[in-house]
């Protein structure tokens, strides 16, 4: 189920909560436009300041999160819990279009396995998608959120709304041995049907917006 | 949660489209100063072999960009020596103006090695190297066993970390190295890791015996190996 979020009194929490709300059925500010396509409003002006952003490696949701990025928006509660590992490359234009992405997640517990793939503009379901990238809440770096956009689910089997939040804290984005989730990077996966991972920090891997 | 599944993947079917969509990426790996590349298994014994599968190799990257590979698989089977499922590799890398970083996952989910010798619900293999300006660094943070049986021993209750480089003696057989790590680069303008979860050596005993004048140990020889859960990552000038 989708889990509601916390607000936050910072415009990029709003944004987090605006644009992964328009997977929902009952989307805050959802335009779907006249094919039932998933979109969305970009809810503020300005240029796109990161262009690329590029990462990989593990999150470790719980319920509550006690893995959880508070200080760059988490809400501290994840319905898609578990081992999760992703790899993703996003780049956009000047005003924040997806121009080209692969994004690959992986829930290891139910082994499902998202597939996004952007190519030209547009998605392989025929879609433009939209990212916003912003300093992160916590100062520390960057952060991205791309989607709504459809994704290949299990391959050929299935599909389902996604939508993604990456932010690039330090380097490395994994800085404690073992299995220890204190990132400073952090991730989340959002999905229609599955809920979200929350905004987790990585147990293992890196982001960098470059 | 439903749980969508796929239809059989010939593994020999599948190695070779792997092999053929990536050998010319591998070929031009070594010449960029980033590289990566996962894999969920590799056999090669006596009797049986199978190619590493299914295999992502980082393309080669210029300028300031970044890339992706991913590779799966629903089932992995080679003869006695191996059966998995639901394979998963990924690497990523990016070449930034202060930064350049690369990182690889592979995941394995039910492993069976030898016949039951080794027994894991799921390894994962991840592993990311990075060079700024203050240095070039890797590491192995994120991998883990879950509930991993070394010959008939439990290692690992639930998702458990083992420390690098654990060597276990499979009597009759050889060893095992668990979350095998092999390091390269000088950590200043350049840095790599691999990570193999588990590693198997096939040994046998060769020459030895006794005669009159005494009895000669015998030598014990590599006859093969056996990796499952494979990730590699490295940065370079």
């Amino acid at each position: 189920m989708w889990q509601k979020h916390k607000c936050s009194s910072v415009v990029p929490g709003l944004l987090v909560v605006a644009l992964l709300a328009a997977c929902t059925q009952d989307a805050m500010n959802p335009d779907r436009g006249t094919a039932g396509k998933p979109s969305f409003k970009k809810e503020t002006g300005g240029g796109c300041p990161v262009k690329k952003f590029t990462g990989g490696g593990r999150i470790d949701p719980t319920n509550p999160n006690t893995n959880a990025d508070f200080e760059d928006g988490a809400s501290g509660f994840a319905a898609l819990t578990g081992k999760v590992t992703f790899g993703f490359n996003v780049f956009l234009d000047n005003q924040c279009n997806v121009m080209k992405s692969e994004i690959q997640v992986v829930h290891h517990p139910s082994k499902t396995r998202w597939h996004v793939s952007v190519h030209g503009g547009v998605s392989d379901f025929g879609e433009t998608v939209q990212a916003t990238t912003f300093p992160s809440l916590s100062g520390r770096g960057w952060c991205i959120i791309v989607g709504p956009v459809t994704a290949r689910v299990n391959g050929q089997q299935g599909q389902e709304l996604v939508a993604m939040e990456a932010c690039d804290n330090g380097e490395p984005g994994s800085q404690r041995p073992g299995l220890s989730s204190v990132g400073p990077d952090s991730f989340k996966w959002a999905t229609q049907g599955h809920g979200d991972t929350d905004l987790t920090y990585l147990t293992g891997g890196n982001i960098q917006a470059h | 949660m439903k749980v969508m599944k796929m239809p059989w993947v010939n593994g020999l079917a599948a190695f070779g489209l792997v092999v053929a969509v990536t050998g010319g990426f591998a070929a031009v790996g070594s010449a960029q100063s980033i590289s990566g590349q996962a894999y969920g298994a590799y056999v090669n014994t006596p009797v049986a072999s199978f190619a590493q599968s299914p295999l992502a190799v980082l393309p080669y990257i210029t300028g300031t960009d970044g890339d992706i590979a991913t590779a799966q698989a629903d089932a992995l089977n080679v003869g006695g020596a191996l059966s998995s499922d639901f394979l998963n590799s990924t690497t990523t890398g990016e070449l930034g103006t202060a930064d350049a970083g690369s990182q690889s996952t592979a995941t394995v989910a039910d492993i069976n090695i030898l016949n039951g010798l080794i027994t894991a619900t799921e390894v994962i293999a991840n592993v990311v190297s990075t060079r700024t300006a203050s240095g070039a660094w890797s590491n192995a943070n994120g991998s883990s066993f879950e509930g991993l049986t070394v010959a008939g021993v439990p290692v690992t209750s639930g998702d458990g970390w083992v420390a690098p480089n654990t060597q276990m003696s499979l009597p009759g057989v050889g060893y095992v190295v668990l979350n095998e790590q092999i390091p390269s680069g000088d950590g200043v303008t350049s840095s790599g890791l691999t990570v193999n979860m588990i590693h198997v050596y096939l040994q046998s005993l060769t020459g030895g015996g006794c005669t009159v004048l005494g009895c000669l140990p015998g030598t014990l020889t590599d006859t093969g190996e056996i990796i499952v859960g494979s990730a590699t990552s490295s940065v370079g000038p």
